[in-house]
């Protein structure tokens, strides 16, 4: 049974906001201006962000899992909420390597989620993802660890724009000598690709690609591409990966879903 | 298909003198698994510590222009070896395995041997 909440409105942050939901025992989907908390009996079981490749693209990028064995399990599994121990009982994936990858998720979206002071917008009593139980970490892990994340990246390269915004190389700049992951990093920024799209197409976690980036920044190898007026007059909305809708997570499911048949 | 879990208990049962062992993730330092340790031990100070002796390691080859990997570290104290195993995972999954050892009942490379082994199922 989940108790009816009232305590979390309330409250300023997601962090503060989280911490009141745990404090209950709540289960349900807290909703953020950056992405989704879902905690089970108080305890975080997964975050997605717009901000972090999540776990299929994770997966299926680094080879661990061919996308059809992926989407294979999303089919049987998603509607009992049960994905990840279908990747693990077809024996696709080890379940200590699902159990690794998923916490590389959890904190890599709890960081976009947590670090970053912003507001809470709503919680869903009882709602549960579809990847199903995988492996519960207490609330004040994830938020302690998200704000130990932000200054760590802070004391690198002071700048979060890095993090969110599309980036550039900086024109003149020499490249020579970067070792092994960097380089791999720099080499995909194009001056449209953000940190998420990078991560997603080095197949490598979010944070370690932060770090690279903030690193690159840094050296006066990379800046936050200036917000430049749309190439084309096509939409109305630039291209720019905003989280304001907190639907967004279940818009992207029915749209995955929809691939997928 | 042992979950982290049972790797890590894995560690501390199989493995002759072991007493406490951590999966750490060394580019933010966190652990992501702990087992043992106890009050006079703190394994989540070891593992921030140890990603500093990992990642000032990997520094120095990088520096040495050295295009090679680590497989192991292993410090050796007056009672006890700290050994540290680098996951490979193909993504580059940037994590460790810590292991601290007993010296007077380990065997060293008996526990090289299966931290290998533990090692499998916990790549990605």
């Amino acid at each position: 049974m989940t108790r009816v909440t009232t305590t979390w409105t309330t409250r300023g942050t997601t962090s503060d906001a989280l911490g009141a939901l745990a404090a209950e025992g709540a289960t349900g989907a807290l909703s953020g201006e950056r992405g989704i908390v879902y905690l089970s009996a108080g305890r975080v079981v997964h975050v997605e962000s717009a901000f972090t490749p999540d776990l299929g693209a994770l997966l299926t990028h680094s080879g661990a899992v061919p996308p059809d064995g992926w989407w294979d399990a999303v089919d049987r599994g998603g509607t009992e909420h049960r994905v990840g121990h279908r990747l693990v009982d077809s024996g696709r994936l080890a379940a200590g390597a699902l159990e690794v990858c998923h916490l590389g998720a959890l904190f890599d979206a709890a960081y976009f989620v947590l670090a970053h002071d912003t507001r809470a917008r709503r919680f869903r009593p009882g709602a549960v993802h579809w990847l199903g139980p995988v492996r519960a970490v207490p609330v004040d892990v994830v938020v302690r660890e998200s704000g130990r994340r932000r200054d760590l990246l802070d004391r690198i390269w002071p700048d979060p724009a890095v993090d969110t915004l599309p980036l550039a190389r900086v024109p003149g700049a020499g490249t020579a000598e970067l070792p092994g992951r960097r380089g791999r990093t720099l080499a995909q920024v194009d001056g449209v690709r953000t940190a998420a799209e990078i991560a997603s197409a080095l197949a490598c976690r979010t944070y370690h690609t932060l770090v690279e980036l903030r690193r690159l920044a840094a050296d006066g190898l990379v800046r936050a591409a200036p917000p430049a007026a749309p190439p084309l007059p096509a939409g109305p909305e630039p291209r720019a990966v905003v989280w304001d809708d907190p639907d967004t997570a279940l818009l992207r499911r029915l749209r995955d879903a929809l691939e997928a048949l | 298909m042992a979950n982290l879990e049972t790797s890590l208990k894995e560690c501390l049962g199989s493995i002759d003198g072991a007493t406490a062992v951590a999966l750490v993730d060394y580019t933010s330092g966190m652990a992501l698994g702990t087992l043992g340790g106890g009050k006079d031990f703190n394994l989540e100070v070891a593992a921030a510590g140890n990603t500093d002796v990992v990642r000032s390691k990997l520094r120095t080859m990088e520096h040495l222009g050295l295009k090679d990997e680590i497989e192991d570290i292993l410090i050796t104290l007056n009672t006890q070896y700290h050994l540290i195993r680098l996951l490979k995972g193909r993504g580059g999954n940037g994590l460790f395995l810590y292991l601290v050892l007993d010296s007077s009942r380990a065997n060293l490379a008996m526990a090289r041997h299966l931290l290998r082994r533990i090692e499998a199922d916990l790549e990605v």
